[in-house]
């Protein structure tokens, strides 16, 4: 950083003023003359083929404009959508609900509360057919067939993936000394970010241009999607995602929703709104996990791993809907191998069509990451209690060595960088790891009413999608994009193809471009999420967007870097081969001159005022990154719990968290994400669960069911970092946002069983509510009677 | 349509008289009828706490009521706050300290987590860290993991506590 608010620098961030005083824009806070509002009709069966759907009462409700159905859609071939994953979705469903619901009808009305007295009085006869809510149900032979809309399928069989090398792993498990093995559900979470869905969709007809606002994490991708089922030309559809009140993954797929405000726009010649409660934010967007694995590791009696090997059923619900790169269908499950020098490995994955809502990749999953550390996180922490080793000591045996990289995974990984062992050397001198070992076992001795568990994660995460040659979303290869545009008075204005949803973009983009061009950070504005202006991106998810649009933006700032050269020169009166940057002072000056400088921000009028010949007037410069490689950001969790033996209650005594996301552009910003992640590691691990009853009702679908972390169950967490810079990527740095959601939940689950451990419990099932933990230590033999 | 009904509500300072519908809830009345859109909508079940507004003083969670039960309330929002004394005529400690402290990302639970703290520290100007996670327990963050918000709390009874008002 040079002081003005570059790479490194804790800058406050630029879009609180509009929120901390209520200003900011977000879906439900626009207003358009005229504008009607949408409720959707909702099947309350998870399974069922509908007889006939009667409008006529929803008709007559004084205020109600129109209800649409699939038929009102078909005309204009959007009664169904394609999915991110190549199969086809029900916008409005008019022949077979499969899951509880499900859209079957929308009511158009001029207030939302008329258009949810219309949606009452919608009258659909379904006639009820057996519902399959669980994947290993739903390959039973016998299991009620959920697709029949396509065309020959015969059974609830999604799709199969495997990776590795099957043989080879199978002769090393055959001839290891030592195997371990595991069964883990990875349940069905919702990522429930705290604003829901929501879209307003405005056709001029006078302009013919249909613009939609709507809570995207990818509105270029969107307005694509949008013209390609539509058929309106893309230059005619203008998506703007303003601000959204979080993201974390929920809003990357095209919704129902969505498409319904947009053709009932287009219908209707008047803008709809339609924004769904959260009841139906959890039961009908996508979910995330659901993952069942069995975990194999074979290792010599000292503990060095030889092999992992994984068998997987998938729960992707009543479609392939999973939103991940297409050639992907397991996303990146296969960097199971961990951070671990592991010559060997096999993964197999079944899917499975339920009774249930779509999704998958949610959730700061970063594309199955969080389950791919789960496992082996999980696997290793059993390797250890099964050898009575230290679960530090073999992680330490294991790691692949900083000297290895890059390195080659038995997976087909490319690992950037890294330095395993400093970071989880940090973070158990921050844990004060050999005083709670010793403590532990104190209370062992004693008998203490709580047990104490440690628990360790040291993870490899894999983000930044990524290298064309590999990834694309429903065919557009992941690249992303800035634009960056310095106006004749010297300060900028910079748009990217990434869309923030809190991440702080506003800010750290700011900083990138402020490092690059020696600028301050208050003298640019960074804007995102309109179509119309922006240049073409992927959208945020994935912890991409540093990685791709922040290389993006350092790539375009040398650009302009390159072209104001020539402007310095000429300013300067020196011939531009004797001009020099300098990183230092943010500016230009005449080699072996240092005094003769000038800075962008001086020079920006001479691009405009007084250019140099032969050069184009203005200074701005774009750049599409197409990466060369993912970033491999790691870090080593440790947790400290206590587990109460009466009550079966898990209090964080101590959360230790050390990152390494690279070179860092805003420390601030990052240990904001790092506490955010880390919360939801906890829900993950400790309540959160989206469940069905046998009839296929959502039974955790609302807040009262569903359960988030609230102040009162979030410890303070302690984090430390190290830095080991991207080799590939322009400023070293590499993505973090999802890395506290993907590395926790291993480190809670390994720290409640670290606890029973010595009584012999090797796993306990997400969430570990209090009875689930009182059970287990019922089995252990450890549990204790209330006095 | 439905009956409606006129009732009173002084928001921040202004007094409004408005048409409602009886069960039109409070929220609603706010961010349609008055256009204060700072007061949102997070869930369908009372949990989350991003309709937090100060009702004669005390939080309420305005999603609970419907606006009719609010006639002759003084309401106090989000964009009330600057008006404050305590704010000088720029931004009140409390949102200084979300901003300094890093309080806030998306910023969707932002305004009723402000109005939870503001409730607070009218009550107990010098919270122990305790009181500042029980005080905001009824409101959902799915960003910060809660820690800086209640150093922006802190932040912010410092301020009051040392700050020329």
């Amino acid at each position: 950083g040079h002081g003005r608010g570059g790479m490194g620098e804790e800058v406050k961030r630029k879009e609180d003023q509009r929120f901390i005083t209520g200003r900011g824009n977000y879906v439900d806070d626009i207003k358009k003359s005229g504008m009607l509002h949408c409720e959707l009709v909702r099947s309350p069966h998870a399974h069922a083929r509908i007889e006939d759907i009667d409008k006529s009462r929803a008709l007559e409700v004084d205020g109600v404009v129109a209800v649409l159905t699939a038929d009102d859609l078909l005309e204009y071939d959007l009664a169904t959508m394609p999915t991110l994953m190549d199969d086809t979705q029900d916008v409005l469903v008019n022949d077979k609900v499969k899951f509880q619901s499900q859209e079957v009808a929308a009511v158009i009305a001029t207030d939302r509360y008329t258009a949810k007295d219309g949606a009452q009085k919608v009258d659909v006869d379904y006639d009820v057919l057996d519902p399959v809510v669980d994947a290993a149900d739903a390959l039973e032979d016998d299991a009620p067939l959920i697709r029949d809309d396509i065309e020959g399928q015969e059974d609830n069989h999604c799709l199969d993936w495997e990776t590795g090398d099957e043989e080879a792993t199978a002769e090393v498990f055959d001839e290891a000394p030592v195997t371990v093995t595991e069964q883990m559900l990875y349940q069905r979470l919702h990522p429930a970010p705290i604003e829901t869905c929501g879209a307003v969709g405005d056709y001029d007809p006078g302009k013919d241009k249909l613009t939609v606002h709507m809570t995207s994490q990818a509105p270029h991708i969107h307005r694509t999607l949008f013209a390609q089922v539509s058929g309106i030309p893309e230059h005619k559809i203008r998506i703007v995602s303003p601000d959204v009140g979080g993201g974390f993954g929920n809003k990357v797929p095209i919704y129902p929703g969505y498409v319904v405000a947009a053709a009932a726009s287009y219908v209707l010649e008047q803008p709809v709104k339609w924004v769904e409660e959260r009841s139906e934010n959890i039961q009908s967007t996508g979910f995330a996990r659901d993952y069942d694995m069995q975990g194999e590791l074979a290792a010599t009696e000292d503990g060095e791993i030889l092999a992992v090997r994984t068998d997987v059923l998938a729960d992707h619900g009543a479609y392939n809907a999973v939103a991940q790169p297409s050639k992907f269908p397991a996303g990146f499950f296969n960097i199971f191998t961990g951070s671990y020098d592991i010559d060997t490995a096999y993964g197999t994955l079944t899917a499975a069509y339920t009774n249930t809502a779509p999704g998958g990749v949610a959730y700061r999953c970063s594309f199955r990451v969080t389950e791919a550390v789960y496992l082996i996180e999980r696997m290793v922490k059993v390797l250890a209690d099964e050898l009575g080793m230290d679960p530090a000591e073999i992680r330490r045996k294991n790691f692949i060595q900083p000297e290895q990289f890059p390195y080659e995974s038995p997976t087909g990984w490319n690992y950037d960088s890294g330095d395993y062992e400093k970071a989880l050397d940090k973070a158990l001198e921050m844990a004060d790891y050999d005083h709670y070992r010793e403590e532990q076992q104190r209370r062992i001795e004693t008998d203490a009413d709580k047990l104490l568990g440690i628990g360790i994660s040291s993870f490899t995460e894999v983000v930044g999608a990524g290298p064309g040659k590999s990834c694309d979303i429903a065919g557009v290869e992941m690249f992303d994009s800035a634009e960056i545009r310095v106006h004749p008075t010297g300060n900028a204005t910079v748009r990217v193809g990434v869309q923030t949803q809190g991440q702080g973009h506003e800010t750290t983009f700011a900083q990138i471009v402020a490092e690059e061009l020696g600028m301050d950070v208050d003298d640019i504005t960074v804007e995102h999420g309109d179509t119309d202006t922006d240049p073409y991106g992927l959208g945020t998810y994935g912890s991409r967007s540093t990685p791709v649009a922040g290389a993006a933006a350092a790539v375009a700032s040398r650009k302009v870097r390159e072209k104001a050269k020539a402007i310095a020169a000429n300013e300067l009166e020196a011939a531009e081969e004797d001009i020099t940057w300098d990183r230092e002072s943010g500016e230009f000056h005449v080699a072996g001159a240092p005094d003769r400088s000038i800075s962008i921000t001086e020079i920006a009028a001479g691009a405009y005022m007084n250019k140099p010949a032969g050069e184009d007037p203005g200074l701005e410069a774009v750049n599409y990154y197409d990466p060369p490689e993912m970033t491999y950001p790691f870090g080593s969790y440790i947790v400290v719990v206590e587990v109460d033996r009466e009550t079966g209650e898990v209090e964080f005594e101590k959360f230790v968290a050390v990152d390494d996301c690279g070179n860092r552009i805003n420390p601030m910003i990052i240990e904001g994400q790092i506490h955010g992640g880390l919360a939801q590691g906890i829900g993950t691990a400790m309540m959160e669960h989206v469940t069905f009853d046998d009839n296929g009702n959502v039974t955790g679908g609302d807040f009262m069911n569903y359960l988030l972390p609230t102040s009162m169950e979030i410890p303070n967490f302690e984090t430390g970092h190290t830095v080991t810079p991207s080799p590939h990527h322009p400023i070293g740095a590499k993505g973090v946002g999802e890395s506290p959601t993907v590395g926790s939940p291993p480190a809670i689950v390994n720290a409640v069983v670290d606890a029973m451990a010595h009584g012999g419990i090797s796993h306990i099932e997400m969430p570990m509510t209090p009875d689930v933990v009182w059970e287990k230590l019922d089995e252990a033999g450890l549990a204790a009677d209330p006095a | 349509m439905t009956d409606t009904r006129e009732i009173t509500l002084t928001v921040n300072g202004t007094e409004h008289t408005i048409e409602v519908e009886p069960r039109q809830l409070l929220v609603h009345a706010i961010r349609e009828e008055l256009d204060l859109t700072g007061t949102h909508i997070g869930c369908d079940t009372g949990n989350c706490g991003a309709c937090t507004v100060l009702r004669d003083g005390e939080p309420i969670k305005s999603c609970l009521m419907f606006a009719t039960q609010a006639d002759g309330s003084d309401l106090m929002t989000v964009e009330g706050m600057e008006d404050l004394p305590e704010a000088g005529g720029e931004l009140h400690p409390l949102q200084e300290g979300f901003r300094e402290e890093h309080g806030l990302q998306c910023g969707y639970c932002t305004p009723g987590m402000i109005m939870a703290g503001k409730a607070l520290l009218d009550e107990n100007p010098n919270p122990s860290e305790a009181d500042i996670r029980e005080a905001i327990s009824g409101n959902l963050c799915r960003c910060t993991g809660y820690q800086n918000i209640v150093r922006s709390i802190e932040y912010a009874a410092e301020e009051l506590e040392h700050g020329e008002i």
